[in-house]
């Protein structure tokens, strides 16, 4: 019995068990944090942003572990989020203050919404843990003193936590932690590239368990364990071809809500590819190998100001390009998908402005979308009417 | 003593006696399970030839052989002879006797269309709990589509509440809306509770009872009117479920619009039954296409 997160929904998971392990991961996650520390002698980091640079944390002997919210309802944090604070700011808060992350010994919020920068202040108050930091990322990652910026803050970050840990993290400890970092972005990025094919190997379901999972866990461990993955999965089919049916991507924000992901995937749909931070939004793109004399922190802010970049930084260019959008777009084409689930955290003002321009530029690309809003629970009844009905307008010409 | 019901509306069980049943082909049936009402509609190849509106009951099972039984019945046509059952509406996947689950969007879109015709392209469907925009192509097939957000404001619910409320027949309503001597003053429309307090302080301030209704059907037009702003509106437009029937509801939205919604072609069709009927059209297609499944059905019972 694990902590919960998958709200046993792991009993209707048919499969043959090659992704037990993350499943298994992602729903006894602060067990596998507690042990971990247990093991290592290490602490334990809780994360709120995906531009929070783990390479520092992992080089100073810390395990990194997303912070997300359970999908229940709960009575804990009105007295300090606002009301109309998004949901997963107010169900991650939750955890904390019902006493779920008593584990945490440090605490990060890479700076993106300001909803998440209350959960991080109320977190830094009211949580057991000896380390915080507010790391400032700069608003527009395509402006061209981001980088430099954003190598400085990872410098006085580097210094913060060396000051914590009490050791100076030397340039070969941060230089293994990149590369250990770069090759889960790899492994997960190989994995990936598999569901480019006519029947994708893993359904999305796996797939959102394997990231969200390695955003949780030991990066020695979620590597093992994705290179495992990869020796079985080129033989691999997960449906009938027939039962593939329409290939989605799912686009939003942090979307690790799996009994929406079981729902879609029972219909006759697989996502084929997603762009949110519990996906590639996290992992799509390496820091590399040394280069230029750039210094680390250059190299690690570089990584962090040239991926696909989250709806609060994607500032328009010059000419009004969305570099996120024709991201998107390249996506839809690289995994042939047929339609687009667009999810929205109520509430969530970044993603909330991208809705319309960006259900119009997939429209422009001839891209049908669905727009969804979440909560912190779902009605999936009135979900699955949505998803259902989404998927005959893009097939079942059976009917017709 | 049995209180009256002012919420009850009309259920109606009706078959076309121009059409003869007995040299057809295909027999398909569509059941449309909704949170307040539950349609079944039968088609002789392909042609709407009965249907019948009945309350839903306390489960989708019971509510859909409620709705079938006597329908069969009153067509002479047995269960053994129907080649297709579609169903669908909130209760769709609980049908144990049916061959396939079609959402009601689809299936509102496939019967509008075949009540309109081709140049449809439009439809409100305002049902007992929700509220759908919809647009269609030539076919009938969904090409986009709308629906309210957890909320009973502006569906068929939300005016039953008020029937109750102010004991006014459900039928009256509309009529009644009308017979007033200043415009409807604002109601919220984003609450059937509030609503419902609303209309009570009216009440007692002194506005006679149909000012109170036309300030609900006004407030019930104005929100829907926003589902369809959002989604665009194409003409022709048609309006289904329930509400289509109140004239207090649908002529605001048309003035809100400053459209006409278009009639049925043939005015003995009830727009309540589109989703059942594009059910039963669904039906029809798949038995020509993928052959009867009545045996398949074997041993089931209605």
């Amino acid at each position: 019995m694990g902590d919960g997160y998958l709200h046993g929904i792991k009993e209707d998971i048919a499969g043959d068990g090659l992704f037990d392990q993350f499943f298994e991961w992602y729903d006894d996650r602060n067990s596998y944090a507690k042990k971990w520390k247990e093991r290592t002698g290490g602490k334990v980091v809780g994360s709120l942003c995906t531009y929070t640079p783990e390479e520092v944390l992992t080089a100073a002997n810390c395990l990194t572990v997303r912070l997300l919210g359970f999908h229940e309802p709960q009575d804990v944090t009105e007295p300090y989020l606002f009301a109309m604070f998004c949901p997963f700011s107010r169900d991650t808060l939750a955890q904390g203050l019902k006493g779920k992350l008593d584990h945490l010994d440090g605490v990060v919020m890479a700076h993106s919404c300001l909803h998440l920068r209350q959960t991080y202040n109320v977190m830094k108050h009211k949580l057991p843990v000896e380390f915080a930091w507010y790391l400032p990322i700069p608003n527009n990652v395509k402006d061209k003193y981001a980088k430099e910026f954003m190598a400085s803050e990872i410098e006085r970050f580097k210094e913060s936590v060396e000051e914590w840990r009490e050791f100076k993290i030397d340039e070969n400890r941060l230089e293994d932690a990149i590369t250990l970092m770069d090759k889960n972005r790899h492994l997960l990025r190989t994995v990936y590239e598999y569901r480019k094919d006519d029947n994708p190997h893993l359904t999305g379901m796996e797939a959102l368990a394997m990231v969200t999972a390695s955003e949780l866990v030991d990066k020695h461990d979620a590597n093992r364990e994705i290179e495992k993955i990869l020796k079985y999965l080129p033989s691999r089919k997960i449906k009938t071809d027939s039962k593939v049916g329409s290939r989605l991507i799912v686009i939003g924000s942090e979307d690790d809500d799996m009994s929406f992901a079981h729902m879609v995937e029972h219909e006759d749909a697989t996502v084929v590819i997603d762009e949110h931070c519990t996906g590639t939004r996290w992992f799509w793109k390496e820091i590399g190998p040394e280069h230029d004399n750039l210094s680390q922190e250059r190299r690690i802010g570089d990584r962090y100001c040239s991926r696909p970049a989250c709806p609060t930084k994607d500032y328009a260019m010059d000419d009004g390009t969305r570099l996120r959008f024709l991201h998107i777009l390249k996506l839809c084409g690289d995994y042939n998908v047929d339609g687009a689930l667009l999810i929205q955290q109520k509430f969530c003002d970044p993603h909330e402005g991208d809705m319309v321009p960006l259900k119009e530029f997939l429209s422009e690309h001839d891209i049908p979308s669905l727009q969804l809003e979440f909560d912190v629970t779902l009605p999936l009844g009135q979900f699955k009417t949505r998803v259902e009905a989404f998927l005959e307008t893009i097939g079942e010409e059976d009917l017709f | 003593m049995t209180q009256k019901e002012y919420w009850r509306w009309d259920e109606k069980c009706w078959k076309d006696e121009s059409m003869d049943s007995s040299d057809t082909k295909i027999i398909s049936v569509g059941i449309d399970i909704g949170s307040v009402s539950s349609e079944a509609v039968i088609c002789l190849d392909g042609k709407f030839y009965a249907s019948n509106t009945v309350r839903t009951g306390s489960n989708s099972p019971t509510s859909a052989k409620d709705a079938l039984k006597p329908l069969l019945e009153h067509a002479e046509i047995s269960y053994e002879a129907v080649d297709f059952i579609v169903g669908t509406g909130y209760g769709r996947v609980n049908i144990p006797f049916q061959d396939k689950a079609v959402t009601e969007i689809a299936c509102h879109g496939r019967g509008a269309n075949y009540m309109v015709g081709p140049s449809l392209r439009t439809i409100l469907d305002m049902g007992g709990q929700d509220c759908k925009a919809i647009h269609i192509d030539e076919r009938g097939k969904v090409t986009n589509f709308l629906m309210n957000d957890k909320c009973a404001a502006g569906t068929g619910r939300g005016m039953e509440t008020i029937a109750d409320l102010l004991k006014v027949p459900i039928t009256e309503i509309g009529d009644r809306s009308f017979q007033i001597n200043a415009p409807a003053e604002p109601i919220s429309n984003v609450c059937v509770v509030f609503a419902k307090s609303e209309a009570m302080a009216m009440v007692k301030s002194g506005k006679t009872l149909n000012e109170v209704l036309a300030s609900y059907c006004k407030a019930m037009a104005d929100r829907v009117t926003q589902l369809l702003d959002r989604i665009g509106m194409e003409k022709e437009f048609f309006i289904t479920g329930g509400i289509s029937k109140n004239r207090g509801v649908t002529e605001r939205i048309e003035e809100n619009l400053g459209i006409k919604a278009v009639k049925p072609k043939d005015e003995r069709l009830d727009a309540q039954t589109a989703g059942a009927l594009g059910a039963a059209l669904f039906g029809f297609v798949l038995a020509s296409k993928k052959g009867s499944k009545k045996d398949t059905r074997k041993g089931q019972i209605l």
